[in-house]
């Protein structure tokens, strides 16, 4: 059974009902009166006797362990304590859950009153469009006044994502490892069939065809030898080692940027990346049902019951405790998962996305009368290592330190352990350990992975940060992205599906009429406006 | 004064109409309210009321998107093919379950075919992902070991159709006879007895008995369909759906959920919401009005 997928959908299809319902109701009580009410709480009480009170969204991920809650646990104590207490600030935490993210935050905006004065969001659609209507306070001078440490932590290229026609509307987190994918072969496999790990498209080729003709991990016919699914960290690595080599002006106008990622869809060479994929499909290479595994559950269910021959991932994914290689082993003791870079372009690199160096976008709404206190805080995470204690924990007791990078002590007890169980969600300015150096912010995420693969974790982070393709940044929003982003998505995905299982000999009509739909649907009016803007930029 | 005296001897029935004249009122006409959204462009942070007015430019924009007309014809295309099949399935159900005799054997029945009404979509979606797929479902594991060529049932457009079909008569059609059970046992058993002495088998019977008497329940309930032809549930096409298949599985209410719910564009998801709304209206009298010529039939 999927519970994953389809209990998302039932918890959207119950939020278009209420969200329905909520938008309404509260847009009527938006209008007049939550300005007054929140000028009588007063905005710099911080000054006076009395506390103030900021209110900070958390992620709830329903993960709490057992004697503590999201809004009350080691984390929010430590903030209250080292942050709150000696300033006269009452910090409060909101939480939001987190599969609903976009659609709760969006009811909290309409009702104006009752919103956090800390918000934060992963979509830059939605970002953009809290923006583009005005909700936002722009925090340029208020950074300049209350924040140096968190503008100097940011820094000016994390900055710059968050700034809406020249106003900054919003604080990007900053990503400390930007790398994304790794691919990863059966090397057990590859052993019993005494054939060399693929270094090249036209091996992988090959090394497939193997797998499926020789059934090396007598799956009985089973055997998927190119574990597939429609995520973009199984196709992506693919389709873009495909794209040829291109001019500054093409990949700025024919790059597309749907959601937070940018895709290929114009760009020269994505053709020839689909009529892979047909191959691959047709001969029988490839996942039969990849397009009904959009959350990649059943791939990690086959590659786990030792199916799958080959697969790209998220570049860690494949090692966490209890992840997909410890099931795997598990199932099958013998099985050696090898993280290798083989996709090649026709420059004989690797070439494969990598993150935007920033994480969440931290938003305050234009309601907030805390925006002072606000900034703050983010500027007391950033300064004097209480961004270290907030992801690590307490020396001696949650981690070692050992040139520089703390090892996580996993004999600690679970108490201790459970301390800083969601510090992702509460660290916010940062998205993954910040150590100094790039290195060691992956050697952070290595060491605290089991032991026997912290080699090839090492191996697959490193493949996933070469080669690595920029996403494209304009100076300006494009705003054709963000109202049609979200909707041709569904035809990005619609045009892989369609052209790679399609029958090979109607491969060229197929892809002609879904890239027709593809423009018709908003892809023209994106290429028009990035041209427009790519022009202006100049 | 006669007034006054009949209020106060029935009031408490006008009490009782209370609650539930306010849940129509709160939840029905109150986010009518919201219809303004169609016509106004709708900014979060301002409201209802502090948008602008933009007239009928988000229907221009609406019938100007060449999804919109896939979406109208694919709801229209679903509903049609579920009026045809499932419609007459809890029918032919219902008499079959009436002509039993054995009442164990007819209670176990009902309650089996009543089941799959209480499963919720999401776990349908579960089950069906592990029946038909191509790759590891059961059907298919069948089809492929005595060595034909798996079908696609869920990633063919047609062969999804079949399956769209299929699960939504064995979703729906056992709890659909209940209204038909009801209206048949309310037929006069005299008219089967004189049947009998007339030598009726049982075909004839039912023929001559049971369906004339349960016109009326049959034209109602075609009208209520007819009503919904425009409209269709979220949780079915969404999630038997998949990317393969949607050119057939894009329907308005998964087209408002995307539009509206995810890409944030309220005004057009409304538009397209009240639109659906007006030709529902429009379905639901020609319906009923066609019927009462016809039949002498009528709801309204």
């Amino acid at each position: 059974m999927k519970p994953n997928k389809r209990g998302r959908k039932t918890a959207s299809t119950l939020l278009t009902a209420t969200l329905a319902g909520t938008m309404l109701i509260s847009a009527c009580s938006n209008s007049g009166g939550n300005e007054k009410a929140n000028e009588s709480t007063g905005g710099e009480a911080a000054s006076g006797g009395k506390a103030s009170t900021l209110k900070v969204e958390v992620f709830d991920r329903g993960n709490s362990p057992a004697g503590s809650s999201i809004t009350k646990n080691y984390l929010t104590q430590f903030v209250q304590d080292k942050f709150g207490t000696p300033n006269n600030i009452n910090v409060q935490f909101v939480p939001i859950p987190r599969s609903e993210e976009v659609q709760k935050l969006n009811v909290l905006m309409a009702s104006g009153s009752d919103v956090p004065d800390i918000v934060f969001t992963y979509d830059s659609g939605t970002f953009y469009r809290y923006a583009q209507q005005g909700g936002l306070t722009d925090l340029g001078e208020l950074l300049d006044q209350y924040g140096p440490n968190l503008k100097k932590f940011l820094g000016d290229e994390t900055l710059a994502y968050g700034q809406y026609e020249g106003k900054q509307f919003a604080l990007p987190a900053k990503r400390s490892h930007l790398g994304k994918y790794s691919s990863f072969v059966r090397q057990d496999w590859l052993e019993k069939l005494s054939l060399p790990v693929p270094t090249t498209t036209d091996e992988l080729y090959a090394t497939l065809k193997a797998f499926k003709e020789k059934d090396p991990g007598q799956t009985g016919g089973k055997v998927i030898p190119l574990g597939m699914s429609l995520a973009p960290a199984q196709y992506e690595p693919l389709i873009w080692s495909f794209i040829e080599p291109v001019t500054d002006e093409q990949r700025y106008t024919l790059t597309q940027q749907l959601g937070s990622r940018d895709y290929p869809v114009l760009l020269p060479g994505f053709k020839e990346a689909l009529q892979f994929m047909n191959k691959l499909y047709n001969e029988g290479l490839m996942s039969a049902d990849f397009s009904l595994d959009e959350d990649k559950k059943k791939l990690n269910e086959d590659a786990a019951k030792g199916l799958v021959g080959f697969f790209s991932e998220d570049d860690m994914n494949p090692f966490y405790p209890d992840g997909l290689y410890a099931t795997l082993q598990k199932n099958i003791p013998d099985a050696k998962l090898s993280a290798v870079d083989v996709y090649t372009n026709s420059e004989g690199k690797h070439p494969k996305p990598e993150y935007a160096p920033i994480g969440m976008f931290l938003m305050i709404p234009k309601s907030s009368q805390h925006a002072v206190e606000a900034i703050k805080y983010l500027d007391w995470m950033a300064s004097e290592g209480n961004l270290f204690d907030m992801q690590n924990g307490v020396e001696g007791e949650n981690y070692t330190l050992q040139d520089g990078v703390p090892i996580v002590k996993a004999d600690a007890a679970d108490e201790v352990k459970n301390r800083i169980y969601n510090y992702g969600d509460m660290a916010i300015i940062s998205n993954g350990k910040q150590l100094g150096d790039a290195d060691k912010n992956v050697e952070a995420y290595v060491v605290g992975m089991p032991e026997a693969f912290q080699e090839e974790t090492r191996k697959a982070l490193s493949v996933s940060r070469s080669d690595t393709i920029k996403p494209v940044l304009f100076d300006r929003p494009i705003e054709a992205q963000a109202k049609y982003g979200t909707a041709l998505l569904d035809k990005f995905n619609e045009i892989i599906v369609k052209t790679t299982m399609v029958k090979p000999d109607q491969f060229e009509s197929t892809f002609e009429s879904v890239m027709k739909d593809y423009m018709a649907n908003g892809g023209q009016a994106i290429l028009d406006e990035r041209t427009k803007a790519y022009e202006a930029m100049k | 004064m006669k007034g006054t005296a009949y209020l106060r001897r029935y009031w408490q029935l006008y009490a009782l109409l209370i609650l539930p004249v306010s849940y129509f009122i709160v939840f029905k006409y109150g986010p009518m309210y919201g219809i303004l959204i169609a016509f106004k462009d709708f900014n979060f942070f301002q409201g209802i009321n502090g948008s602008e007015w933009i007239g009928f430019d988000g229907f221009r924009e609406v019938f100007a998107m060449p999804d919109f007309y896939k979406v109208l014809r694919n709801t229209l295309m679903l509903n049609f093919l579920d009026l045809i099949v499932s419609f007459p399935a809890p029918l032919f159900l219902a008499i079959m379950l009436y002509e039993l005799k054995i009442v164990w054997f007819k209670k176990l029945s009902q309650t089996i075919l009543y089941i799959p009404h209480f499963i919720s979509w999401v776990i349908i979606g579960g089950i069906v992902y592990q029946v038909f797929g191509t790759q590891s479902g059961m059907i298919n594991n069948i089809i492929t070991s005595i060595g034909f060529d798996a079908i696609p049932f869920l990633t063919d457009k047609k062969d999804w159709l079949i399956t769209y079909l299929v699960v939504g008569v064995w979703q729906s059609a056992g709890w659909g006879t209940i209204i038909y059970l009801a209206a048949l046992t309310g037929i006069n058993k005299e008219l089967f007895e004189a049947a009998d002495v007339d030598g009726a088998g049982r075909l004839r019977k039912i023929w001559s008995i049971t369906l004339p008497s349960l016109k009326p329940t049959i034209v109602t309930l075609l009208i209520i369909n007819l009503g919904h032809m425009i409209a269709i549930g979220f949780e079915r096409p969404y999630i038997i759906g998949n990317t393969a298949v949607r050119d057939y599985a894009d329907v308005l209410s998964t087209f408002v959920y995307r539009i509206g719910i995810e890409s944030g564009q309220y005004t057009i998801a409304t538009v397209v919401g009240l639109f659906q709304a007006i030709v529902g209206l429009v379905f639901v009298l020609g319906a009923n009005y066609t019927s009462k010529k016809l039949a002498d039939q009528s709801i309204l």
